[in-house]
């Protein structure tokens, strides 16, 4: 067998996949990570309407992409301890999944980052930064540099993770209140 | 190939595996700057490649080729410094004081470039992105005719860029201000009555450019961006003015990114040559097609 001339592994080298780990998570890791006195994290997926859609919007002021959003409830003994979703926002180059833990009275208990597919900003799964989120409620400003610390060169995975946060408390204010 | 040259190629692939990282100053367009500046600590490499072809008469191919280097001073501050290079093929082409004769060469250094780039508005974090970019650039090799000519130039460029859908679509424009100074050679042998001043000469060149480009697939961009571009020189006024428009092409991977983007002549005008037939065209330093290449990683 020939070996490989050396040069070509200059160009292959930069052009190649890169061999990132990009899934840091499974959903059922985040949610033992989000709710560990939990011991059942039963599905209750919601589909929304239009109307819950846009009432969504009104609420954060973000767009509220999906039409079905992956929603668990964090039970303890059959009593309701939170809500666990698994969202995504736009990365930079591809989509960032999430996972946010919400209290039953509207606040955020945290996020996990389930995956991220941009290999700047690595620093968003940091704990310092995620902690930022923690206690949070829909009457907070979620504004990166002012109660979110921003990320260089991750900015606008930040601003969306950050948008994305303060739409699932509106979400859970318009769907999860009364049900699913 | 020796051992040692081996060893190098096989530790530089080493070191950029090792070491990707995503783009803070991806180049999403092909012309349109956009506003992001690169991470503090960061750097990132760039490869250009332009082609630009077709006059109209005779034949007429050039190749630009760019190398840069960009490093973030801060995280509004990038600094670069670039390498230009030019392959020309033109012939029977004569321009009066544009293009003096045949000429050929695959490839040849042909000027620098020092730059800098300042991010006042993040388009991320603000309601519109905004930046102003300004470089020193040195040619000696001049880009339309392949001759010898000394240019100096200075130019600045206000950057806006805004994101829509969460970033899904981009949007940018430009306006640029460029100022040259520029000496042409004498050659030996010209025609008597063939044009070629070789005392100094100024022109003031404005510029406007946008672009949008939608990311229709995880890491694909497409698009579309306008380039206008007019200028005035000390003895003739106005000299030429175009506008290019096309559709761009974007890549954006995880460790490098790439942009095709295709620019044709649409409309220009300004100065004319004798016997020129597309007559809403400027043709003299402009050509009709251009199509332009380029990628990026960082380190």
């Amino acid at each position: 067998m020939r070996p490989i001339p050396a040069l070509i592994m200059v160009p292959a080298a930069i052009f190649a996949p890169a061999a990132y780990a990009a899934e840091y998570l499974t959903v059922s890791q985040a949610q033992q990570a989000l709710f560990p006195e939990a011991d059942r994290f039963p599905e209750a997926a919601v589909e929304l309407s239009k109307e819950q859609r846009k009432a969504i919007e009104k609420k954060s002021g973000v767009r509220q992409r999906w039409e079905k959003q992956a929603v668990w409830r964090a039970e303890k003994g059959g009593e309701l301890l939170g809500w666990f979703i698994v969202d995504e926002v736009v990365g930079k180059h591809e989509f960032i999944t999430y996972a946010a833990g919400l209290t039953p009275d509207g606040k955020v208990q945290g996020i996990e980052i389930l995956v991220y597919r941009e290999t700047y900003g690595y620093q968003i799964r940091n704990p310092d930064w995620r902690r930022k989120f923690a206690g949070k409620t829909l009457d907070d400003a979620f504004k990166l540099d002012e109660d979110i610390p921003n990320i260089s060169g991750a900015t606008l995975s930040c601003r969306n993770v950050t948008n994305g946060v303060k739409r699932l408390l509106a979400l859970q204010q318009v769907v999860l209140r009364h049900g699913p | 190939m020796n051992k040692k040259t081996a060893c190098t190629a096989a530790l530089l692939a080493s070191v950029l595996v090792v070491s990707g990282r995503s783009w803070g100053d991806e180049g999403l367009f092909g012309y349109v700057k956009g506003a992001e500046t690169l991470p503090k600590g960061a750097a990132d490499f760039e490869q250009w490649f332009t082609w630009r072809g077709d006059k109209g008469t005779g034949s007429y191919n050039a190749l630009d080729t760019k190398t840069e280097v960009d490093y973030g001073i801060t995280d509004r501050l990038s600094v670069s410094g670039a390498f230009f290079g030019l392959g020309i093929d033109t012939q029977d082409i004569m321009f009066d004081a544009y293009i003096p004769k045949d000429e050929k060469y695959t490839w040849k250094p042909a000027g620098v470039e020092a730059a800098l780039k300042y991010n006042y508005l993040s388009p991320a974090k603000d309601d519109i992105g905004l930046s102003q970019y300004a470089s020193l650039t040195y040619f000696w090799q001049d880009v339309h005719s392949g001759q010898n000519k000394s240019v100096y130039s200075f130019e600045t460029i206000l950057i806006a860029q805004k994101y829509y859908l969460d970033g899904q679509l981009v949007a940018a424009g430009n306006l640029g201000l460029e100022a040259t100074s520029a000496k042409r050679a004498s050659i030996d042998g010209l025609p008597p009555d063939f044009e070629w001043p070789t005392h100094p000469e100024m022109e003031i060149e404005l510029t406007a450019a946008a672009g949008l480009t939608y990311r229709f697939a995880p890491s694909w961009f497409i698009g579309a961006e306008i380039f206008y571009q007019t200028e005035h020189e000390t003895e003739v006024g106005q000299e030429r003015w175009s506008v290019q428009a096309g559709p761009t092409l974007h890549y954006g991977g995880k460790r490098w990114w790439a942009t095709l983007t295709w620019l044709p002549q649409l409309q220009g005008g300004g100065l004319d040559y004798e016997g020129q037939t597309d007559t809403d065209l400027h043709l003299i330093e402009k050509t009709k097609q251009e199509v332009r290449f380029k990628f990026g990683f960082n380190f």
